[in-house]
């Protein structure tokens, strides 16, 4: 298998093969190189075998439990990012992964955007120790300041927009849906309500264009929005 | 009715009308048997007076006495044969009229035949019938009285077990799992009873669990085929040149999907808590966790340009599960900002045990009582699915806390006192 070298490598510990493949599907869009794992020893097998950059873990695998995973990587040293993926969206799942470090948790079922964003995050506080600039054309967003700046002329963003903006950033080119946008930025309890977005689009479109930058958030008939050139 | 009412209501009145006749019975039966007595007395008087005119041929003096009177009545003609009568005299003694008992029977002495009469007083009789009636009177009524009293107090003693069961059933708490805790009978009907309580409550208690696990595993395995729904809808989402017609299908399933998934998460929560899966309890800093809600729902607020009032006072602590208690407050603070008006504004006060968190809105169009049930929603037209006060409530009585919904134009008020009942 030959990997391009700036490729990120993601591992998908999960034996649900529709989900896995969906997963792997959007992932390898967005730039990542994945590989696939359907049980308890295959897991363990590469996780032996690579260093993966985020390994998404499903913890009810064939064959053992994904906290063993976990469990092995620390015994092993392995300083791989990894997200807990759960069907269970049981707390103890949530709290006993995270403790035995974890970095992140997501109950399913989840939008393949917000998995996208939260392994990017990852990805970043991993390897850049959240000292990283991300950037799209002339948009460079700094993580660990939490502010951006536009042709190198920084434009204040509310803390939301600033949400909104990486959210696009971390999946962009890709299709977006109104609900994973409400979700991500107020919590899933505010799933379902589509107008509240609207107004912070807007405004993040006009800071952005006053900035002189060019529109790159495009609406997409029905569905949501899509961040592109 | 108490079944010892109704069964004194039927039984008391049955007593009565028996012990009246069987009073008249008795007493009637006393009287013929003690004028029969007298009468006795009379026939003896009648042979004295016969032996008499056998011994000397002649009829003895009359005599009278106050309570007994000998004449004969040498006038007649014809004598009439031998007779009782009862006749009335007026007894210049007492100065009142009384009742004779007389016997007249023909008597023959030297060859002529006479009328004899011996009467007897009947006062005495009279007098001990009335009191044999008094003391039977007396008789009746305290074996009446005494047998209230002694039903009262033997039924209570016996309804005991029924009580003591009743006082169980009622309660019973199908979600505490409490089993019955009956008390062993000798009395076959309130020990059928208790067996049949226990099987009930077991067999209720038994379909819960299996309802309450069934709706938990149900939502579980809901979960993949939704989350592989969505995943390919997001993956369909992605293709480029896709028509009108194309692209409202997959919206129209996208929000279709995401509501069942919303609405699974849901239920699936109210389960969790129903199967006490949020049992750790710490102390929460609730002003603290306002405060951060209120942080994230700012902006959101702001975008209706709603204001958000608040009186916090700081670190007011609740103890309860902490997960449910940001759950509740993200409830609580959305609903606030969805039930909303533009320009409107909200208002959260906290102190002591008591947070109150109110929002101007339009008037609910259900009934306020029942905002609190599953699916209830105020606007059946709107994207919510009616659960999350639902959640709000189930959450509260977990905890022991009280909640209160109150509408006054144009505020929806919704207050909890976490002092536990």
């Amino acid at each position: 298998m030959y990997f391009l070298p700036k490729k990120l490598k993601i591992l998908i510990i999960e034996d649900e093969k529709e989900l896995s493949d969906s997963i792997a599907a959007y992932l390898t869009s967005q730039d990542y190189s994945c590989d696939t794992a359907i049980d308890y020893n295959s897991a363990l097998n590469k996780t032996e075998s690579f260093d993966y950059d985020c390994i998404l873990l499903d913890i009810s695998i064939p064959g053992g439990n994904g906290l063993q995973v976990l469990e092995s990587l620390k015994e092993n040293n392995k300083n791989d990012g990894v997200l807990i993926i759960s069907a269970k969206n049981s707390l103890d799942d949530k709290i006993s992964g995270l403790n035995m470090g974890a970095d992140d948790y997501l109950a399913k079922p989840f939008h393949l955007s917000e998995l996208s964003a939260r392994i990017a995050a990852i990805i970043r506080r991993k390897n850049f120790d959240g000292h990283n600039v991300i950037k799209f054309h002339n948009i460079a967003v700094d993580t660990q300041n939490k502010s951006i700046t536009v042709n190198d002329i920084p434009v204040t963003l509310t803390r939301k927009e600033y949400d909104l903006l990486l959210y696009f950033i971390s999946n962009k080119k890709r299709v977006i849906s109104k609900d994973a946008i409400a979700r991500h930025l107020w919590g899933d309890e505010m799933g379902g309500n589509f107008d509240f977005i609207y107004t912070h689009i807007k405004n993040l479109r006009k800071k952005l264009s006053d900035a002189g930058d060019a529109d790159y958030i495009k609406s997409v008939y029905g569905i949501g929005y899509k961040f592109s050139d | 009715m108490k079944l010892l009412s109704k069964y004194n209501r039927i039984n008391i009145p049955i007593i009565i009308v028996v012990l009246l006749i069987s009073s008249v019975v008795y007493y009637s039966m006393l009287h013929v048997l003690l004028i029969h007595l007298v009468g006795h007395d009379l026939e003896i008087e009648e042979q004295e007076i016969r032996a008499f005119v056998k011994n000397n041929d002649s009829l003895p003096g009359a005599s009278i006495y106050r309570d007994q009177q000998i004449s004969f009545d040498t006038s007649l003609k014809e004598v009439p044969p031998r007779n009782f009568t009862t006749l009335i005299n007026y007894d210049k003694g007492e100065g009142e009229n009384e009742l004779y008992r007389r016997l007249t029977f023909p008597i023959k002495v030297k060859n002529k035949v006479y009328q004899a009469s011996v009467s007897k007083s009947q006062e005495e009789v009279e007098y001990l019938i009335k009191m044999i009636a008094y003391i039977t009177l007396l008789i009746i009524v305290v074996l009446i009285g005494v047998l209230m009293i002694v039903n009262r107090f033997v039924l209570a003693n016996l309804w005991k077990p029924f009580h003591s069961t009743l006082e169980q059933l009622k309660q019973f708490n199908i979600s505490a799992k409490n089993k019955l805790q009956l008390k062993d009978t000798k009395i076959t009907e309130f020990a059928e009873l208790n067996e049949t309580a226990v099987a009930m409550t077991d067999k209720v208690s038994n379909d819960y669990e299996t309802l309450k696990s069934f709706t938990e595993n149900a939502s579980h395995e809901i979960q993949t085929p939704l989350a592989i729904m969505k995943m390919k809808l997001e993956l369909l989402m992605q293709s480029e040149n896709m028509n009108e017609v194309q692209m409202n299908c997959i919206s129209a399933l996208n929000e279709a999907t995401d509501r069942l998934s919303r609405l699974n998460q849901s239920l699936l929560l109210l389960t969790k808590i129903d199967n006490s899966q949020f049992i750790d309890v710490e102390n929460v800093d609730l002003s603290d966790l306002l405060l951060n809600h209120i942080n994230n729902y700012e902006e959101l607020a702001s975008s209706k340009n709603i204001s958000i009032k608040k009186n916090i006072s700081p670190s007011v602590h609740v103890l309860a599960n902490r997960s449910l208690m940001e759950i509740l407050i993200s409830n609580i603070m959305v609903n606030t900002i969805k039930h909303n008006y533009k320009n409107g504004w909200i208002e959260i006060n906290v102190s002591g045990n008591i947070l109150s968190v109110s929002n101007t809105g339009k008037k609910p169009s259900v009934n306020t009582n029942q905002l609190f049930e599953r699916f209830k929603k105020s606007d059946s037209s709107s994207d919510s699915l009616g659960l999350g006060l639902a959640i709000v409530k189930k959450i509260c009585d977990t905890c022991g806390f009280q909640v209160a919904y109150n509408y006054t134009e144009p505020m929806h008020t919704i207050t909890f006192n976490f002092l536990k009942k």
